[in-house]
């Protein structure tokens, strides 16, 4: 635990120099800011609450730019530099130094999440609010959030070259994302039906956009973000182990 | 101490180091010679834990490097070659970041003795990326010795110094090796001469030669060839020394000669001197063809490669 958080806080502490944290924070808070105006003011009194789970929908959409942009650097750069093989020779496990870097990026994205509960309180100063539904939806994009950046970790593990990672992180989230779409795509087209379903499984909009992010709170949507967080650290800490061990 | 038994790596199709074998004495600087791509890098990052060996063991105080890797860890200190660092962190700020990973007490106090120790105090709020390639080299080696480890492995750790750095760094090491074990590598050879108490040297991932610096040039000098001068004509005294008891040939190298004696065991030098005396010559010079380390590295690097399959040719246990 040590060792995990000494790395914690060094990432962390990473994220408020780094100009392409202040970058994300910044495109992603001025969008929101002119969409909720623009939302308030459309609804002019009427139902403004409906804005509740579009801020965190937005921000688990955008998981696709903003994973990859905040993960791309973490272990790419330690390998480029040669900072791992320091790392590598300490004693601690990859698993330390993997968990105190993914821990510190989604304490990061977390932030950018309780950031925007901005908007809720400011809308329950105008009506109520459907508390499962914030609850829901803002679990969901924390949940989704650290699934997507634990995924783009796994390219930054693999290459040393930060754009190849970032690149291969955003696509690997798109494709995560359009597999709903995919899935019914097949069943309309009659083909393949069964796998249809498994498709959608998969798909990350199925487990969020749909359930959870209206309010619908169900344990196997929390399982599915849960294992992908599982899976994607351990798979990074294998990659990790097999390129020291042929560097 | 630092045992290696039979170390292998292959990468592939290449082989790294093959069959490589020997100890490393606490209280003594061992060296680890060899030409660049000899294979010495690869057998410090299995030494250290950074990766695995394809066969063979290796106990480094006391825990194999494959099984116990965290334990090993603990007790050593390690300087990779391009000394990599975290640049946008001070001095004192990476060599406290390393001891909390390593889950030391009192990190400042510590982290601010190594750096006295490598000289480096009055740089320790300095950005690293501030700070001269040979300033980050010792930082690297502050890092290195921040838990006083029982092992330290340094790989090319004068490189890229100045020449007054270079003689501090040698005088460090050297002081450090009385209560350390230290292996380090390096591919100059004067400066392996002048630290080590004992030498390995390897080349295309064999070892050609070990033992200490003195008893590897005794191991070449013995049935090696001598120098000799006279204040004459080469060409006139060659005969002359050619009927010397104990010489095979002489051989004439610009103004002066080398002579090979007829056995290994035979010093001809004596006989040498009373042959050209007793032709009323003037013997200028006449000692052992000088065989540096640099040559005996020379020679056994260079046999190496015209017979790969020779066995190591000198082997003193030093």
């Amino acid at each position: 635990m040590r060792a995990v958080w000494a790395v914690y806080k060094r990432e962390l502490a990473l994220y408020f120099r780094s100009p392409i944290a202040y970058g994300v924070a910044l495109a992603l808070f001025l969008f929101l800011g002119l969409l909720f105006t623009s939302n308030v003011s459309a609804g002019n009194g009427q139902a403004p609450a409906t804005f509740l789970n579009i801020a965190p929908e937005l921000l688990s959409f955008l998981t696709f730019l903003v994973a990859p942009l905040l993960t791309m650097r973490l272990l790419s750069e330690e390998a480029r530099e040669g900072t791992l093989e320091v790392l590598m020779t300490l004693p601690m496990r990859e698993l330390q130094f993997v968990l105190g870097k993914f821990l510190a990026v989604w304490s990061y994205y977390t932030l950018l999440l309780v950031v925007m509960l901005i908007y809720p309180i400011l809308l329950s100063t105008v009506g109520i609010l459907d508390i499962g539904q914030l609850v829901g939806s803002y679990l969901g994009a924390w949940l989704y959030g650290g699934a997507m950046l634990a995924v783009c970790l796994i390219w930054s593990a693999l290459f040393e070259d930060q754009i190849v990672a970032a690149f291969l992180g955003a696509a690997s989230v798109l494709v995560l994302f359009l597999a709903e779409s995919a899935a019914i795509w097949a069943s309309n087209q009659g083909i393949l039906s069964g796998a249809a379903d498994f498709i959608r499984e998969f798909s990350l909009s199925a487990h969020y956009q749909s359930t959870l992010a209206q309010g619908v709170l169900r344990a196997e949507d929390i399982l599915y973000f849960v294992l992908m967080i599982i899976a994607a650290i351990f798979i990074t800490v294998r990659i990790v182990e097999i390129r020291r061990w042929r560097a | 101490m630092i045992e290696v038994q039979a170390l292998t790596k292959r990468y592939g199709a290449v082989t790294a180091i093959d069959n490589l074998s020997f100890t490393a004495q606490p209280g003594q600087v061992t060296g680890f010679l060899g030409p660049n791509g000899a294979g010495k890098t690869t057998t410090m990052r299995i030494l250290t834990g950074f990766m695995p060996p394809t066969s063979g063991a290796a106990i480094v105080a006391g825990y194999d490097v494959f099984t116990q890797s965290m334990e090993v860890r603990r007790r050593i200190g390690y300087l990779p070659e391009n000394v990599p660092l975290y640049r946008d962190m001070t001095a004192v700020g990476y060599l406290m970041y390393l001891a909390e990973i390593r889950g030391l007490a009192d990190r400042r106090k510590k982290a601010e003795a190594a750096l006295d120790r490598v000289g480096l105090l009055y740089r320790a709020q300095s950005r690293i990326r501030s700070l001269s390639k040979g300033m980050r080299q010792r930082v690297g080696l502050a890092a290195a010795l921040l838990h006083d480890p029982e092992v330290l492995i340094l790989d090319e750790p004068t490189i890229g110094l100045d020449p007054f750095q270079v003689l501090e760094l040698r005088d460090l090491i050297r002081e450090l090796g009385q209560d350390h074990t230290v292996l380090f590598s390096t591919h100059i050879l004067s400066e392996a001469e002048q630290v080590c108490n004992n030498v390995v040297i390897i080349n295309q991932g064999h070892i050609v030669a070990q033992g200490n610096p003195a008893d590897l040039r005794v191991e070449l000098e013995r049935g090696g060839r001598i120098f000799v001068r006279v204040n004459a004509n080469p060409e006139e005294v060659r005969p002359i020394i050619a009927n010397a008891a104990g010489v095979a040939s002489v051989d004439i190298e610009g103004d002066h000669l080398i002579a090979t004696p007829s056995s290994a065991n035979i010093d001809p030098r004596p006989a040498i001197a009373r042959v050209l005396v007793e032709a009323n010559y003037e013997l200028v010079e006449l000692r052992p063809l000088a065989v540096r380390l640099e040559e005996i590295f020379l020679e056994v690097t260079q046999r190496q490669i015209q017979h790969p399959e020779e066995e190591p040719i000198a082997e003193v246990v030093g």
